[in-house]
């Protein structure tokens, strides 16, 4: 008869068989033991960039081409056999599709397939999946997602052959691409002699309104801004001065970087803190009024393709990452407008190309806010921002 | 209830909508359950290290919480009594008032329905914003007014975003109580000498009071736990709402069972507006204007009132829809968005963005999918909610009234929480990475407007109609398929519609559902709108809004067919 108790008791055990189910696939006992035991390991892995030199050498192209050449050919026959590749990135659908045509079709037999989400999106699946055992994709080809998705053990480590030629370069990942962070403005808005000459005048009471500020309290680019100044300026004083100034500013504060860009373009604010370059670069091909400032450092950040740790292709996945870091691969990536990663290669959204020869930019190699943002920022800046 | 009663449920064959009940409940809860159980757990990046209840000793002791919380009750409240007061005024006049243009004003309230929330967060902005936007620079290029009198950026900004976007539902669950009044209880009111205007405030909005609250929480539960509207119009104007600490949980540590721990908050939330609308509606039968008595709903004559009822709708129709649209458009052909770009759109038109996004990747393979998915689950989905409500209204059976909570408990729980616990029960199984495993994650997330729709409606129609055929030795079959599912005819029409159109544009559920090589359009076609790309997003909603505006009209005018009417 269907009392309360047994309508409860007819939930509850489907609800268990469902649940055990699920929680069986959420346990993978063995896998996650051993990715626990391998988390923290995984952390105090000696994983940080070594900022490299701006330009490169014939000699060092001259070598990469040559290992470029000597691992293709090592590679691809047993990633042929593999025959698949699985791509988790942040990307655009389009340019995710640009990559893996131009890949598949150097590489005839290996079928290319992406997911496409946000970072938080990829390191949830990745995450669930890599506890629940499956050899589920391959690649990850993203810029905050990989150093996380390295600090739970989920990445494989592969040092690139190609790493002589690389301006930020990771023992572990292969750095394929870069995110280039400039400090834009709306040429409608602001005349360029007012225009601030480094990243720490922005923060001064004359441009107070005129600024579209980057939330410091998300891992977005202010904050990766932030940690890069951090480690170049090694001074705490003048870091906390900065982050005060920036919020004696009262600007309104923004979670997503497009929507300020636009707002920034649309006339609502004149300077945007910070944008991305191939973001700036586009537009102003289009003929936006909008432009960047020369004179102020570019923050670099990696974008990487790390290999999953328990990845089902993973010749397939290193073959990729060599090939993106190739000539053929810069290539590729350069005629998507997305910033390339080696320092001997003339793009079009290049350091060089964009700010000239002399430019120092500022790169973001803080091993803790790469890794585990959060505990960076509650470190370093919530005191002082929320304060 | 009683052992009598519960072996008179048995009797009349009871059982089986409560094992329909019980197994949407459990596929309901087990995601929920699986999140839960993820927020009695800490850990580091996914990996669980202890079972104890940190996560919620965090969100207790979280300062903020309180201020975020009354922002969140002030924005959610605001734009569900904005969009359900506006809908059910709109679907009293479409169903009850002798409106001119019926044909075309029965659809202008469900039109802005087809557009996205996130297009129509873009399309106010562009037209709010205190500096660059389109209102407040019309005012100074016309009438020289330099203040900004409109601020998207404000909660009043939010709450007429949200708001507007509210109405269809709110239309959509009043019409059919409206269209399904018995007529004798507002002649009774003539007879006696009342007027018009006071048998509608005392008679007729009264009697529709628990569809309202029906669409109301619905409307409230989704404002609190919105996330578009909050980060694009509330962060830059310092309103913080309490969703975002949830999405802070999952985008800044990747921490699901702090970001359910929050969540849970939102429950209490939900659980409490539940009690109060189950407290509201604890007295059916005074609501039941659908009774055993034939009769034909009565349209009121409201003299020249008609065209101040056909210029209300119309306004809507142009705040809802028609003027966000022509903002995107304009967006869509002109090279960047600007005051001036805009108003000069004429010398800066081109269809680059068009060529863009008809040669996306996977735009008709997405679309194919989408559709096909949403059609299905609309269906399935609308079927297990009636058949629910029905189960809590109309079955004998002690204890249904837990689907009351279950039916709508994942309407607290944010999109990104409900799909990491789907994923978590998916992943390894056959099911994952299939349209399956989408398709079962769309129906936990629309389950709640089924249901509640349904539950709405069943309350307006009188028990006597059931008990006729109990008292005849019906069967539940008898009394579900003879009497419950055509009476409730027009509900299921605006029910199918509505999850269909909300299905064939989610992303958030979607997101982690779909797979490599699995491409669903909402998903690829509004990335657009993720990455920034502003004018080709508007030129894929353009197409996007197009292609369902026709299929609508073609559907309503060619075929005749009937979403709510």
């Amino acid at each position: 008869m269907l009392t309360k108790g047994s309508l409860f008791t007819t939930l509850a055990l489907s609800a268990s068989v469902f649940l055990s189910s699920a929680l069986a696939a959420e346990k993978a006992p063995s896998a996650v033991k051993e990715a626990v035991k391998s988390a923290p390991a995984a952390v105090k892995k000696p994983g940080g960039q070594q900022v490299k030199k701006e330009t490169g050498s014939a000699t060092a192209t001259a070598k990469a081409a040559k290992a470029f050449a000597q691992v293709s050919a090592e590679l691809y026959p047993k990633a042929k056999q593999e025959g698949n590749l699985v791509v988790y990135s942040v990307w655009d659908v389009e340019h995710l599709r640009v990559i893996t045509e131009a890949f598949m079709k150097r590489y005839p037999g290996i079928k290319a397939t992406y997911w496409q989400g946000r970072n938080p999106e990829i390191v949830t699946r990745a995450l669930t999946e890599f506890q629940g055992g499956q050899a589920s994709f391959d690649v990850v080809l993203s810029d905050n997602a990989p150093p996380v998705l390295r600090a739970a053990g989920a990445i494989m480590d592969y040092n690139t052959v190609q790493r002589e030629v690389l301006y930020l370069h990771d023992p572990n990942m292969a750095t394929v691409s870069l995110q280039i962070q400039a400090l834009a403005f709306n040429t409608k808005k602001i005349k360029p002699a007012d225009l601030p000459k480094s990243w720490e005048e922005v923060a001064t009471p004359k441009y107070k309104g005129m600024v579209a500020l980057d939330d410091p309290m998300r891992a977005g680019p202010l904050s990766s801004m932030l940690a890069g100044l951090k480690t170049q300026w090694k001074d705490d004083a003048r870091f906390n001065n900065f982050i005060r100034n920036l919020k004696a500013l009262g600007v309104p504060v923004h979670k997503s970087t497009s929507a300020m860009f636009r707002l920034v373009i649309a006339g609502e604010y004149a300077i945007c803190m910070p944008a991305l370059l191939h973001d700036v670069m586009e537009e102003m091909h289009k003929g936006t009024p909008v432009s960047y400032v020369k004179t102020v450092p570019p923050v670099v950040f990696p974008r990487q393709a790390a290999i999953y740790a328990k990845a089902p292709n993973p010749n397939a996945a290193k073959l990729f990452a060599e090939w993106m870091i190739s000539d053929e691969g810069q290539r590729t990536t350069d005629s998507i407008g997305r910033e390339t990663s080696r320092n001997d290669f003339k793009a079009k959204t290049s350091i060089e190309s964009a700010y000239g020869k002399a430019m120092k930019p500022l790169p973001v190699t803080d091993q803790l806010f790469l890794e585990d943002p959060k505990t960076w920022l509650d470190k370093f800046v919530k005191p002082i921002w929320e304060g | 209830m009683t052992w009598k009663a519960n072996r008179l449920a048995l009797r009349q064959g009871s059982i089986f909508p409560l094992c329909a009940s019980a197994v949407a409940g459990v596929v309901i809860m087990t995601p929920i359950l699986v999140v839960l159980w993820r927020s009695f757990t800490s850990g580091k990046l996914g990996f669980t290290v202890a079972i104890n209840v940190d996560n919620y000793l965090r969100v207790f002791a979280d300062k903020d919480i309180w201020p975020m919380l009354s922002n969140s009750v002030i924005y959610a409240g605001g734009s569900a009594l904005l969009g359900t007061g506006l809908g059910g005024l709109l679907a009293w006049i479409v169903a009850r008032t002798n409106t001119p243009g019926k044909a075309l004003v029965e659809l202008m309230p469900l039109y802005p329905l087809l557009m996205p929330p996130i297009m129509k967060n873009i399309a106010w902005i562009l037209l709010l914003a205190p500096k660059s936007g389109i209102l407040n620079g019309m005012l100074e290029q016309f009438l020289g007014i330099t203040y900004p009198v409109f601020n998207a950026f404000s909660m009043a900004g939010m709450i007429w975003t949200f708001g507007i976007a509210c109405v269809p539902l709110g239309y959509l669950f009043l019409l059919p109580v409206f269209l399904s009044f018995d007529p004798s209880l507002e002649e009774s009111a003539y007879i006696a000498g009342s007027r018009p205007i006071n048998t509608m405030l005392k008679i007729t909005f009264p009697l529709a009071i628990p569809a309202f609250i029906s669409a109301f929480v619905l409307n409230f539960l989704r404002a609190l736990r919105s996330f578009e509207t909050p980060v694009l119009q509330g962060t830059p104007g310092n309103i913080k709402v309490f969703v975002s600490r949830v999405y802070d949980s999952m985008a800044l540590e990747f921490n699901t069972g702090l970001a359910t721990a929050y969540s849970v908050v939102l429950v209490i939330l939900s659980v409490l507006t539940l009690y109060f609308y189950v407290r509201a509606t604890r007295f059916s039968e005074r609501y039941a204007t659908i009774t055993g008595k034939g009769y034909r709903v009565r349209v009121i004559d409201i003299g020249p009132w008609k065209y101040v009822t056909f210029a209300a709708v119309s306004l809507y129709f142009l705040a809802g829809i028609a003027i966000p649209f022509v903002v995107l458009i304009v967006v869509s052909i002109i090279p960047y968005f600007d005051y001036d770009t805009f108003m000069s759109f004429p010398s800066h038109m081109a269809l680059n963005n068009y060529r863009t996004v008809l040669r996306h990747a996977s735009f008709l393979n997405g679309l194919r999918n989408s559709v096909l998915l949403s059609i299905v689950i609309a269906v399935i989905t609308v079927l297990a909610g009636i058949v629910m409500a029905f189960t809590i209204h109309r079955t004998r059976a002690f204890g249904t009234k837990i689907f009351e909570f279950i039916g709508t408990l994942p309407l607290a729980f944010p999109p990104l929480v409900l799909s990491v616990g789907l994923v978590i029960i998916f992943v390894g199984t056959p099911l994952y990475n299939s349209l399956w495993a989408l398709g079962l994650g769309l129906f936990v997330a629309y389950f709640p407007y089924a249901f509640r729709n349904a539950s709405g409606a069943i309350v307006n129609i009188h028990k006597e109609l059931d008990e006729a055929a109990w008292v005849h030795g019906a069967k539940w079959r008898h009394v579900f398929f003879k009497i419950t599912l055509p009476i409730l005819k027009p509900a299921v029409g605006g029910a199918l519609f509505y999850i269909f159109i909300e299905a064939i544009r989610n992303v958030d559920v979607a997101v982690l559902l779909t797979a490599p090589g699995l491409e669903y359009g909402p998903v690829t076609l509004f990335e657009y709108f993720r990455v920034g790309q502003w004018a080709e997003a508007a030129a894929g909603g353009v197409i996007y809004l197009i292609i369902l505006i026709v299929a609508v009209s073609v559907a309503k005018f060619a075929f005749k067919m009937k979403f709510s009417l």
